[in-house]
């Protein structure tokens, strides 16, 4: 009976070696299979990325989806609910303070924050439902599946209600507009362009990302592969973890690379506003301080003590702020119909004008890359 | 309104007396009485089309909790079922975009997948004496892994059209009206809740729960009713994975995470006893339906976030220790209430 | 799950037989095959890839789960003694949480830092006490099953950790707050957290009369109570102690970083149950010792550490650690066999 059952583990583990050898790769671990757009080369020397100066040269037609007999609210008093991928990081509660900046100019508009604990799809299609039937005006989401959000965002323009998007897309079908917080491949850019101006054209790096299938994060890691292979072909690409968005994942996962390549590693990318602190957390604590470049995706606020003690020379990212800000300016814009598909801009309050982009984006604007020198001056 | 029947005096005779003590009937008083102030706080919570999606949103945990009440009234339990709906929805999405079988097939093939994942859990615990407990532990982590090592987390997207028609369509495809899914969690507990009270094979289960020992002897064959129960635990959560793909058109390895813990809470509000021999599926629809309102109207009365779960919480720990109560009142209490 | 509870006290049956013979009778037990299969594995990847064996390396993977293991001494007590929590991963982020806020809201205010750190230390433990003796008091007193109240004990303060501290994470934490990031005589404060508390703990378990008590409560209760131990007393400490053994948990993960994030690391309730089964604790009750479990936790994190080295897709990683679970649990079963067939 032993063996019955050994045969049995047998079986399981076959079950697994089929899936394993099926998974072939042709990008690096953690990137998409996505077309790719990479940027122009910055001639040697880094500059903050420029994404909105290349534009396409003819725009690409609307192609978001439309609310259905939405009751004209021009002016009117509405209300929008926020729904996040999830609350309590300090990024979406960056986010959600910009909304309710925007909220609090525009002044006929209330945004309810809400959201699950944790990444999870079915418990914020859960929420989105449960503000569907309570009836909000409004929908502001980021997505943490682009096609699992699909049907309950078209529920909701179904209803009427209005939908838009920030930071982490849906289906254009299932959404209006999305607040694009600045191209992948201006991010890509920036970053790998940071790396290179700190540790030279032929610098070994590891990636530590959430999870290799996370769309923003495949998204930044193809067109970064994209972009090295046209401008730095020297650049020595690692190794790529996961970590999820949790911090001691993060931590032990970047401890790991920094041991397995111990001397070779030049650099290593955090993906995420959690990866990013503590990976330098991780080459603080090992000593390796000047030795290992950390460059990543982050907010000021958890960055600055590594900012001022010179562990971290750049970190890179857009206004979260700004985003939500955005987001909700958009909204209300929609909802007054004073921006309809085929518009090539909006109106954003403080921001000016936004640029449309890819048929239904509006584009925040480049990326931010916060130094030792403006750091101190953003608090989120 | 079905209230009042509370107020009925207890002497009309012994039967209505222990109708009025059951678990199944507090449950439902509680959810009665939940439901109608819920529905003082929100004009949008008690409607049909609320009752009836929250109804949708509930399917998967439904199915999942049909099997697991059999499974702990023999004493068992199945922490499983969550990691088996990921391994199955990886393999509905792998077997028809990457091994190329037909959808129909690969639905198939996705249900004998959870037949044989429950089978695995039920031969071990049957065959090696393996607590259940640390089994499906065991496979809790195995099954999630494999759904992770197969899929390497990609996605699978871009079913046909006819493939939603079960988890975003109602009945008949009309515009409004009852939810696909929720018509087979209906059927499956009438099934499931006959065959437990009214079968040879339910009695046998709760005489596993009661005596495993003195059941073996008095002929049941135990060994066979587990393989069965489990196994069943394992196809439902293959049909959970089925009809949520269908519902959120896309696949992912990370699916049913926390579904064993959702479906035994309802199981044990339903007044299952954990240690096994007693529990109904009346029950557990009851609690079923209890938390799951419960979330729902706390939502749309204004509470924000997870914080719904904190009454869930409270009402899971609450309910066992009213039964606890009611069934077997502390001494001070009976002589309070003899004497009265 | 059952009642039936007939297993053999592991801790107790340990008939002498010299020295060689206690030696065989560790490498044959759990902790034994355990350590055995630590060693062969660094020594199989350190001869692949030899910075596996390099001095940093070793001390990562040893200190990393640290916070598993500790964490695991609670649950294991908890599990011998025949019943189970399944709310530690809730527990930690509240915990946490807590600590941070003090750290940073004293140390605004003005407190001494000195002061303020050590409320911050002591905090999460006396918090992960109240909550124990909550957990232990609906289980011992009110006969509640250990499974429902600790399942409902996590939703209440999933749930409760977002409705107070809305989430938020935690950084400017005080001057000398992060003791989890210190090297003492050059290695890292964590490792002494796991070892001298999983001695203490085992010697605990073994020697004081409150400990064996124990594994008679797990072993059969009924005769427990007959034999004029306090069952009720014994699994209220168990809880309590548990529930310490989560707050140290907390604090080594509190004070590794320079930000508390204040959500614990997701599944790390099934982690924390997985170290102790591993480590040979029967869920049944009864009997099993906490060396097995911090070895368990080690392991588990020297596979994780392995998988990255010899380039294997960390998408494998649950899936072996699940076959890890089974395996040692037949090999368990395995074994008992053939004890019993002796």
């Amino acid at each position: 009976m032993a063996k019955k059952i050994f045969a049995l583990v047998l079986v399981v583990m076959l079950l697994g070696v089929v899936g394993m050898v099926s998974a072939q790769e042709t990008r690096w671990d953690g990137a998409d299979d996505l077309p790719v757009n990479p940027l122009e080369c910055a001639n040697g020397e880094a500059a903050p990325a420029d994404a909105a100066a290349t534009e396409a040269p003819e725009a690409p037609a609307y192609d978001g989806g439309m609310a259905v007999n939405a009751p004209d609210l021009t002016g009117a008093e509405i209300t929008v609910v926020d729904i996040p991928k999830l609350v309590g990081i300090g990024y979406f509660n960056a986010t959600a303070q910009g909304t309710q900046e925007a909220a609090a100019e525009l002044g006929n508009v209330t945004v309810i924050n809400d959201g699950p604990t944790e990444a999870n799809i079915d418990d914020q299609i859960t929420f989105i439902d449960n503000y569907i039937t309570q009836g909000v005006n409004g929908v502001l989401f980021a997505a943490n599946d682009p096609v699992a959000i699909a049907p309950v965002l078209q529920k909701a323009l179904e209803a009427g209600i209005h939908v838009v998007g920030y930071d982490a897309n849906a289906q254009p079908d299932a959404r209006e507009w999305f607040v694009n917080q600045a191209e992948f491949n201006g991010i890509a850019k920036a970053l790998i362009d940071s790396l290179v101006t700190e540790k030279g054209d032929s610098a070994a790096f590891g990636i530590v990302t959430s999870t290799f299938t996370t769309p923003n994060q495949s998204r930044w890691i193809s067109e970064m592969w994209a972009y090295a292979g046209k401008c730095y072909p020297n650049l020595k690409w690692l190794e790529t973890v996961e970590a999820q968005e949790d911090s001691k994942l993060s931590f032990d996962q970047a401890n790991t690379l920094l041991n397995k390549y111990g001397e070779e590693i030049q650099g290593l990318f955090g993906m995420t506003s959690v990866a990013t602190p503590n990976s330098a957390d991780a080459v603080t604590q090992a000593g390796l301080c000047g030795k290992v470049a950390v460059i990543g995706l982050a907010t000021p606020n958890p960055m600055k003590p590594f900012v001022e003690s010179d562990c971290v020379k750049s970190v890179v990212l857009w206004n979260p702020v700004d985003l939500g800000y955005a987001a909700v300016y958009v909204m209300r814009a929609v909802v007054d119909g004073t921006f309809k598909p085929g518009d090539t801009e909006v109106s954003a309050g403080r921001l000016g004008m936004l640029q449309v982009v890819n048929g239904s984006e509006v584009l925040l604007g480049p990326a931010f890359v916060f130094n030792k020198e403006n750091i101190g001056g953003f608090d989120f | 309104m079905t209230v009042s029947s509370n107020e009925a005096p207890a002497q009309s005779g012994f039967s209505l007396r222990a109708l009025l003590i059951r678990q199944e009937f507090i449950l439902f008083v509680i959810t009665i009485v939940g439901v109608l102030l819920l529905a003082t706080q929100s004009d949008k919570f008690l409607t049909v089309d609320n009752i009836l999606n929250q109804g949708r949103l509930v399917t998967e945990v439904a199915l999942v909790a049909l099997p697991m009440t059999l499974i702990i009234i023999t004493g068992g339990i199945d922490l499983s079922v969550g990691s088996i709906m990921g391994v199955c929805a990886i393999v509905l999405g792998y077997s028809w975009k990457n091994l190329g079988f037909p959808l129909e097939l690969a639905i198939a093939f996705t249900l004998v997948v959870g037949l044989v994942a429950g089978l695995l859990n039920g031969l071990f615990i049957v065959r090696l004496g393996l607590p259940p407990l640390i089994m499906t532990l065991a496979t809790f982590a195995l099954y999630r892994g494999l759904a992770e090592g197969i899929s390497q987390a990609r996605s699978v997207r871009g079913y046909p059209d006819w493939f939603f028609e079960m988890g975003q369509k109602n009945f008949m495809s009309y515009e409004k009206g009852v939810p696909n899914q929720l018509i087979i969690v209906v059927i499956a507990a009438v099934i499931v809740g006959i065959i437990l009270a009214r079968t040879p094979f339910g009695r046998g289960l709760y005489a596993i729960g009661n005596n495993e020992m003195g059941a073996r002897f008095s002929g049941i064959p135990v060994f066979l009713y587990k393989l069965v129960i489990y196994s069943f635990s394992g196809f439902m959560a293959g049909m959970a994975a089925w009809i949520y793909v269908s519902r959120v058109s896309t696949t992912r390895s990370d699916m049913g995470t926390g579904l064993e813990l959702d479906a035994i809470a309802a199981v044990v509000i339903g007044g299952t006893s954990i240690f096994g021999g007693s529990g109904t599926i009346i029950g557990t629809v009851i609690g079923l339906i209890l938390i799951q309102l419960l979330k729902n109207g706390l939502a749309l009365s204004g509470v924000k976030g997870d914080s719904t779960t904190i009454v869930v919480g409270l009402v899971l720990i609450l309910a066992i220790v009213l039964n606890n109560f009611i069934q077997n009142p502390p001494e001070w209490f009976k002589r309070r209430f003899a004497s009265s | 799950m059952t009642a039936s509870t007939h297993s053999n006290s592991g801790a107790a049956s340990k008939k002498d037989g010299g020295f060689l013979s206690s030696l065989r009778g560790f490498f044959g037990s759990q902790e034994g095959i355990l350590l055995i299969v630590i060693i062969v594995l660094m020594v199989a990847v350190g001869t692949s890839n030899p910075r596996f064996l390099s001095q940093t390396n070793l001390k990562d993977v040893f200190a990393a789960n640290a916070y598993i293991a500790v964490a695991a001494l609670g649950v294991s007590m908890v599990i011998i003694s025949g019943n189970i929590d399944i709310s530690s991963g809730a527990l930690v982020g509240v915990l946490i949480t807590l600590s941070g806020n003090l750290a940073v809201g004293l140390a605004d205010a003005g407190w001494p830092l000195m002061l303020v750190n050590i409320i911050a230390w002591v905090a999460p433990l006396i918090g992960g006490m109240v909550i124990g003796a909550v957990n232990g008091f609906f289980v011992a007193y009110l006969r509640i099953p250990a499974i429902v109240v600790t399942l409902g004990m996590f939703s209440i303060l999933k749930g409760g950790l977002i409705l107070v501290a809305g989430g938020n994470t935690i950084y400017n934490l005080p001057e000398g707050y992060t003791i989890a990031q210190q090297d003492w005589l050059g290695i890292p404060s964590t490792i002494y957290f796991m070892v001298i508390l999983t001695i203490v703990v085992f010697l605990w378990l073994r020697y004081s009369a409150t400990g064996r008590s124990i594994y008679a409560v797990g072993g059969n209760a009924e005769a427990a109570r007959l034999s004029g131990i306090n069952t009720r007393r014994v699994i209220m400490i168990t809880f309590i102690l548990n529930g310490l053994m989560v707050g140290i948990c907390s604090l080594m993960l509190a004070t590794q970083f320079n930000q508390i994030q204040a959500t614990a690391p997701p599944g790390l309730e099934m982690f924390v149950i997985t170290a102790a089964v591993v480590g040979g604790v029967s869920i049944l009750g009864g009997t099993g010792t906490v060396l097995g479990s911090t070895l368990a936790a080690i392991l588990v994190k020297t596979i994780g550490s392995a998988m990255v080295f010899i380039n294997v897709s960390p998408y494998w990683l649950k899936a072996v650690q699940g076959t890890l679970i089974l395996v040692t649990v037949l090999v368990d079963v395995l074994r008992r066999r053939r004890q019993s067939r002796q």
